[in-house]
């Protein structure tokens, strides 16, 4: 029988085209390509030992062929780190295009969706928590630290969101707390939405849902619409970014959303944070993909490092907008991927090549991510995993309810 | 180049001109190049016959390390302000003031100004050139020592909407791979390898150049390289993805030369905005009519040609040059009319 050819020719890629343009958030061109090459060697799915590695640009090159195997898990890989972004040539926008076949697959149920995809949805729509967590209790952290009787300030200077990590993860609430510790030392009037809050949608977003990435954005809309919220401060990058993007409030009402990281820089370089002696360490920073490529926030963290007594600083092989992704975004976060596969492991082992002994981010997700991979492998148990708050906290020398 | 050849075909309509160049010396970027694509002739050699012959005709005035500074109209004629302070007059202007080369500081993934041994093709023909600095051998900057692994990348500065330069520059194939067939030719040992994205030899004798460079033993790599790391002791670290394999590779080289493409002349916008005439989005001239018109500008007596509409080798150079000399003659004939 002759070789099957006709893939190469059919109308499929102009169906997915159409497909796609319909669905985009913007104009996207997959013919815009030319194959160049230079977004696989910037994905960090290219610098896993393994033979059959994620490639962006075959992905566009099947794509525009009609050739994605949409019963494989390909189309799941990509964590919309951005790293692509930042070099096409082209502009070629790659996630856009990902996550706009994720949702004709998700919305068409045309194809394979990982099964842990399904049960976190499920529960972001049902529980507005990816965990089947009780709503209730998300602002739990909060209560604990609350000193009895204080009650919330009128007119808070800012609103914090604390996002779903941290808010549950046992963790991850050390990084909540640490927020709201330092807000306290600086004297910030800050305020929380307490329950009303829900899970930002970045994950469902990026995933292809879009239904549920609905819900939540009229849910977080609505407990805003009650508060004094003209500032927000986000503890993940993940969360200001989807909300700066697709909340669309500033336009009307000032609000605006940034990553808690920029307040802390303010405080720390105002002088507003008595910063004292910490234990010995050398530090690496790990650019979280939505602050570092998204936002190019690279050297407020690193300003922050600077000031802290004690700490000696180093740099990763790839760091700032060239920084490689811990492998949470995009659904990553909750992807089962095999020892040996993690994009995490490539970042551990910079920062021992690095010499690092304390691995420092400002994303809860990255957080967990590096937490997880290291405990699998015992030639990362030197290195400790801190968010900067929690470094900063440590650094006070005065810290306040400890 | 192009403005020697307008001179002197002028000339040969017994029109006096004036060449205004603002360097030392005249026949601009191929004076520095000891051999040139698709003959391998050499430049220097093309351009001082021209110079001889500017210099024996009495109809050509130079005035070397002087710019314009304004221009207006006056009567029935061009008054040229000169950087000098003094001003001449002129019944026709030609712009010929070439282009400049990407400055490839910008892609800073490349590692240029920063590692010594990843230099611009400009720097490269100054090594090949037999009365260059090295006296046309291949030595390092760092440490002088010969190249004998040596990786060309194409398309620095072009093809990029991020560099704002998604145009192709079209010489940059052609005079790489020159460049590669000399290194390779001097030490048939040596190794070179050419990462690119499409190969657009495209002129006449231009592509057989490229299939002699394939045969000599000038390697091919497709895909564009994503960074240039520099080793300890020198050495480049390149990599980029073989996208016929598609696979990442990555190869340590001696020295690293970046194809840089062409920008418009820093002059451009200046000169653009003192003539009240069009630049295209680009950022080079256009010409009148859509084109038809080739070296006619928006302003009557203001004439276009070479690098300035655009990128383009010698050849077309001294073609723009003869015909743009052509042209002006024509304008002045029917003016005296
Ligand atoms: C690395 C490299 C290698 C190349 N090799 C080849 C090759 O082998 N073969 C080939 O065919 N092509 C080659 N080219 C292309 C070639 O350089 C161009 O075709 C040619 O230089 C264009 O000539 P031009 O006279 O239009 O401009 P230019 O060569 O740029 O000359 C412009 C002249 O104008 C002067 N000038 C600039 N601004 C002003 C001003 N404001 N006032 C007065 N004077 C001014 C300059 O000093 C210069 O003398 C190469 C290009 C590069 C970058
Ligand atoms: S966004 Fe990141 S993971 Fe996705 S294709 Fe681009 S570089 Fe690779
Ligand atoms: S970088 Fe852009 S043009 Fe190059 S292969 Fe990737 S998507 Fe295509
Ligand atoms: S001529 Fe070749 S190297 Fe130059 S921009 Fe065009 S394709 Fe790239």
């Amino acid at each position: 029988m002759p070789e099957d050819r006709t893939a190469v020719v059919d109308d499929s890629s102009r169906m997915l085209e159409k497909a796609l343009r319909d669905l985009s958030m913007q104009y996207y061109s997959l013919d815009r390509c030319h194959q160049c090459g230079i977004c696989t060697e910037a994905c960090p799915h290219t610098n896993l030992r393994k033979a059959e590695r994620f490639s962006p640009r075959v992905f566009i090159q099947k794509a525009r062929l009609g050739l994605i195997d949409l019963a494989g898990g390909e189309l799941w890989r990509c964590t919309t780190c951005g790293s692509c972004l930042q070099v096409c040539p082209y502009e070629v926008p790659l996630v856009d295009i990902i996550v706009s076949l994720r949702n004709l697959v998700f919305e068409q149920g045309a194809g394979y969706v990982p099964p842990s995809f399904k049960a976190v949805l499920a529960s972001l729509a049902a529980s507005g928590n990816p965990w089947r967590e009780d709503p209730d209790k998300r602002a739990d952290w909060f209560e604990e630290l609350a000193p009895q009787g204080e009650s919330r300030p009128e007119a808070p200077e800012i609103l914090l969101f604390a996002g779903c990590f941290p808010s549950y993860d046992r963790r991850g609430r050390s990084i909540a707390r640490a927020a709201v510790q330092i807000l306290r030392e600086a004297g910030i009037g800050f305020d929380i939405l307490g329950n009303e809050e829900k899970c930002c949608g970045d994950s469902a977003l990026k995933i292809g849902d879009m239904k549920t990435f609905e819900r939540l954005r009229k849910a977080n809309l609505e407990a805003f619409s009650g508060r004094h919220a003209e500032r927000i401060y986000t503890l993940a990058p993940h969360c200001s970014h989807v909300m700066k993007t697709r909340y669309a409030f500033g336009r009307d009402n000032g609000t605006a959303a940034k990553p808690f990281l920029l307040l802390l820089h303010e405080l720390v370089v105002e002088g507003r944070l008595p910063l004292g002696e910490v234990k010995r360490a050398r530090a690496v920073f790990h650019d979280p993909c939505y602050l570092g490529k998204y936002e190019g926030i690279t050297e407020e963290p690193r300003e922050i490092l600077a000031r802290i007594p004690g700490l000696e600083t180093a740099e990763m092989a790839h760091h700032g907008k060239r920084s490689l992704c811990c492998g949470a975004g995009g659904g990553g976060f909750w992807l089962d991927t095999l020892k040996g596969e993690r994009l995490a492991e490539i970042r551990l082992d910079e920062a021992v090549e690095a010499g690092a002994d304390l691995l420092v981010t400002a994303c809860p997700y990255c957080l967990a991510m590096f937490e997880a991979s290291r405990a699998s492998d015992n030639r990362w148990a030197g290195l400790e995993i801190l968010d900067i708050g929690e470094l900063v906290l440590r650094s006070l020398s005065d810290k306040p309810g400890m | 180049m192009t403005g020697l050849k307008a001179a002197l075909t002028l000339d040969e309509f017994e029109i006096p001109s004036v060449i205004v160049e603002k360097s030392g010396e005249l026949g601009g970027k191929v004076r520095g190049y000891g051999k040139t694509f698709p003959d391998f002739r050499s430049g220097r050699a093309l351009v001082s016959g021209l110079v001889k012959r500017v210099d024996s005709t009495g109809m050509i005035r130079v005035l070397r390390n002087c710019t314009v500074s304004g221009i207006r109209t006056e009567g029935d004629h061009y008054r040229v302000r000169l950087s000098d302070g003094t001003s001449l007059d002129a019944h026709a202007v030609i712009l010929a003031f070439g282009f400049e080369p990407f400055d490839a500081t910008r892609q800073e993934e490349y590692g240029y100004g920063v590692c010594p041994n990843v230099i611009a093709a400009p720097e490269l023909e100054a090594l090949l050139d037999p009365l260059g600095p090295t006296k046309g051998r291949l030595l390092r900057p760092s440490d002088g020592k010969p190249v004998r692994k040596a990786a060309i990348i194409f398309c620095v500065g072009s093809r990029s909407k991020r560099t704002d330069s998604p145009y192709c520059s079209r010489i940059c194939c052609s005079y790489s791979t020159k460049q590669a067939i000399e290194i390779k030719e001097s030490d048939p040992d040596a190794q070179v390898v050419c990462f690119y994205m499409d190969i657009r030899t495209y002129g006449r004798g231009f592509e057989e150049m490229h299939q002699y460079a394939r045969e000599i033993g000038v390697k091919y790599i497709r895909g564009r390289v994503s960074e240039c790391c520099a080793l300890p002791d020198g050495d480049i670290l390149v990599r980029a993805e073989n996208t016929l394999l598609g696979k990442p590779v990555q190869g340590v080289f001696d020295l690293v030369s970046l194809s840089v493409g062409m920008t418009p002349s820093p002059d451009t916008s200046s000169l653009a905005e003192m003539l009240g005439i069009e630049l295209g989005t680009d950022g080079f001239f256009i010409s009148a009519d859509g084109g038809l018109s080739p070296h006619d500008t928006g302003r009557e007596g203001i004439f276009l040609a070479g690098a300035v509409t655009g990128l383009k080798p010698i050849r077309d150079c001294i073609l723009e040059g003869t015909s743009a000399g052509g042209r002006a003659a024509a304008y002045l004939r029917r003016r005296r009319a």
